[in-house]
C-alpha cells in the first residue's frame, strides 16, 4: 500500500463562521478552557453598507518542515511517515521551546497536565477510520480531510482544481493545512491590531 | 479599509522573566571568567587580582543559572530526558552539554588557581574560554534558532549575547572590586588603577554593544514587514521605555557620560553608579528580547 499523506482543506467560500469545529475539538480532545486545537479567527473588513465578515479557521499546521520539531531538545515532538506531526506527552519536559518555535501559535501548555500538547489531525480517529472531529461536525462541509497521495481523494482534487493559499510561506514551512480563497487581511496576525499598524 | 478583529486567540507567552534572568546569569558568569583568564591565561598582570574573584563569580552564578531553567520546566522532574534523548539541532541540547562541562572546568580551574598550581590554572583558563563563549552564545543560537519570532531570527544575535555578557561581566566585577576594595576592606589603601583599567574596558565593551544594537535595528527597520513593526515597537512601541529609556539611555548612555567625563571618570562612586546601571541596562535588553520578541503577534 502507498505511503499516506494527510493533509486538510479548508474551503472559506463554505465556511459560515459557526465554530462547530472549535467546540468539537475541545469535546473529542478534552482541551481544558482557555487552550484551544483548533478556533476560528474572524475579521470584520470595510465601513457599512461595505462590509464583510472573514473566517480563517486555525489548527496545528502539520508542517513538511517543522520547526518545532528541529527544536525540542527531547525528541517529544517529530513527524510521522504519513505527515501527522504528534507529541509524545510522556517524554516532553516542558521547555516550551517548542511553543516559541511554532509560527501559527498552534501549541499550549496544558493548564491541568503541564505538558505542551496540540492538534494531530484527530489520530486517533483517523486510524478507527473516521474523519478528525472538527470535519465531521462542519454543517457546511468547509473542511475537508484526506491523502494527498491518493489521486481520487477530495482533498487532491480540490488543490488540483483550485488556486490555494497556506499560512506564512515565507516560514518555509510547507504547511499540510490549505486555503481556498482565504482573505490576506484574515491571514495577516497585524491586520486589525491598532497598536501595531 | 477597516479590519476589526471580531474573535481570535492568542495562547499564553510560552517564555519569561524566569528565562531572561537565566540569560542575564549565564552571560555574567561568561564575562567573568574571561576576565578571570586575563591574568591566569593570557598574563596581563594588572588583572591578576580578578583572577580569583572572578572564578568564584563564573561558578557561583553558573550553579544558580540552571536551577532558573529548571524551575521554568512544566515537568522539572523529567530533566533527564534531555541527557538521554537529545536532538543535536536543538540548541538547548547544545546546552545541555555546556551547562555541564563549563561548570566543571570552573571548578577544576579555580582549584588550581587557589593551589598555586599556575601552569594547569593556565591550560584550564584557556579551556575554558572557548567553553565560556560557547556557554553563552548558546543562549543566542535559542533565540536565532526560534525561527518565528521575527526579533530573534537573526545572526547577529548570538554576537549581540556574547558581546553583552562582557558589557555586564566587566560592570559587575567593577562593582565587584570597588565593594571590596571601598566598602570590606575600607581600611586599607587601595591603588585604584585596576578599577580605572576596567573603566577603560567597559567603555569600549558597551560601544561595540550599540554598534551591534544598531546594526540589528537598521536591518530590522529595512527588512520585510514584521521585521520592521518589531523595530517600530522596540523605538516607539510597546517596549520603547524598557529599550530607549532603560537599555539605551540609562545603561549605556548614563554610564559612557560617566566613564568618559573628565570630572567623573576617576570617582569611584561614579564608576560604581556607571557599572550599576550598565548591569540594569543589560537584564532589561535580556527582558526585551525574550518577552519584547514573543509578544509579536502570529495569528
Amino acid at each position: 500500500m502507498k505511503k499516506k499523506r494527510y493533509a486538510m482543506v479548508i474551503d472559506l467560500r463554505r465556511c459560515i463562521g459557526c465554530h462547530s469545529c472549535s467546540v468539537a475539538c475541545k469535546a473529542e480532545n478534552r482541551v481544558p478552557p482557555g487552550v484551544f486545537r483548533s478556533w476560528v479567527k474572524i475579521i470584520e473588513k470595510g465601513r457599512y453598507p461595505n462590509i464583510t465578515r472573514h473566517f480563517l479557521p486555525t489548527l496545528c499546521n502539520q508542517c513538511e518542515h517543522p520547526p518545532c520539531v528541529i527544536n525540542c531538545p527531547v525528541q517529544a515532538t517529530w513527524k510521522q511517515e504519513d505527515g501527522i506531526v504528534i507529541i509524545d506527552e510522556h517524554r516532553c519536559i516542558g521547555c516550551k521551546y517548542c511553543l516559541a518555535s511554532c509560527p501559527y501559535n498552534a501549541r499550549y501548555v496544558n493548564p491541568l497536565m503541564p505538558i505542551v500538547q496540540k492538534c494531530y489531525f484527530c489520530r486517533h480517529r483517523v486510524y478507527a477510520g473516521l474523519e478528525p472531529a472538527c470535519v465531521e461536525v462542519c454543517p457546511a462541509k468547509a473542511r475537508i480531510f484526506g491523502d494527498l497521495n491518493n489521486p481520487e481523494d477530495e482533498v487532491t482534487k480540490l488543490l488540483s482544481k483550485h488556486p490555494f493559499q497556506t499560512l506564512k510561506p515565507e516560514m518555509g514551512t510547507y504547511p499540510q493545512v490549505y486555503y481556498i480563497a482565504a482573505d490576506a487581511d484574515a491571514m495577516d496576525p497585524f491586520a486589525g491590531r491598532k497598536e501595531w499598524t | 479599509m477597516d479590519v476589526n478583529i471580531i474573535y481570535n486567540i492568542e495562547h499564553e507567552m510560552p517564555l519569561g522573566i524566569l528565562i531572561s534572568l537565566y540569560f542575564y546569569l549565564t552571560g555574567l558568569s561568561a564575562g567573568s571568567f574571561i576576565i578571570s583568564t586575563f591574568a591566569y591565561g593570557f598574563g596581563m598582570v594588572k588583572f591578576k587580582p580578578l583572577g580569583k574573584i572572578g572564578v568564584v563569580m563564573a561558578t557561583l552564578l553558573l550553579v544558580i543559572a540552571p536551577m532558573t531553567l529548571l524551575v521554568d520546566l512544566e515537568q522539572p522532574l523529567r530533566f533527564w530526558h534531555l541527557i538521554l534523548y537529545l536532538r543535536i539541532t536543538s540548541p538547548i541540547t547544545w546546552g545541555t552539554f555546556l551547562l555541564t562541562l563549563y561548570p566543571m572546568n570552573c571548578v577544576v580551574y579555580g582549584y588550581f588557581m587557589f593551589r598555586g598550581d599556575m601552569k594547569r590554572t593556565k591550560i584550564f583558563g584557556l579551556i575554558g574560554i572557548p567553553l565560556a563563549l560557547m556557554v553563552h552564545g548558546y543562549t543566542g543560537f535559542i533565540l536565532a534558532l526560534g525561527k518565528a519570532r521575527v526579533l530573534w531570527n537573526t545572526a547577529i544575535m548570538p554576537p549581540i549575547f556574547l558581546v553583552s555578557a562582557m558589557v555586564s561581566g566587566l560592570a559587575m566585577m567593577t562593582l565587584v572590586v570597588i565593594i571590596k576594595d571601598y566598602v570590606i576592606q575600607r581600611k586599607k589603601e587601595h591603588d585604584p588603577t585596576l578599577i580605572y583599567d576596567l573603566g577603560k574596558l567597559l567603555v569600549a565593551s558597551i560601544v561595540l554593544d550599540l554598534i551591534l544594537i544598531g546594526t540589528d535595528l537598521t536591518v530590522l527597520l529595512t527588512s520585510h514587514t514584521e521585521a520592521y513593526k518589531a523595530a517600530v515597537m522596540l523605538i516607539k512601541g510597546s517596549f520603547s521605555p524598557l529599550f530607549l529609556g532603560v537599555e539605551i539611555f540609562l545603561g549605556s548612555i548614563i554610564p559612557l557620560l560617566l566613564l568618559l567625563s573628565p570630572f567623573t571618570k576617576r570617582w569611584i562612586p561614579g564608576i560604581a553608579i556607571a557599572s550599576l546601571l550598565v548591569m540594569i541596562g543589560i537584564f532589561a535588553m535580556r527582558c526585551i528580547m525574550v518577552i519584547g520578541g514573543l509578544s509579536i503577534p502570529l495569528s
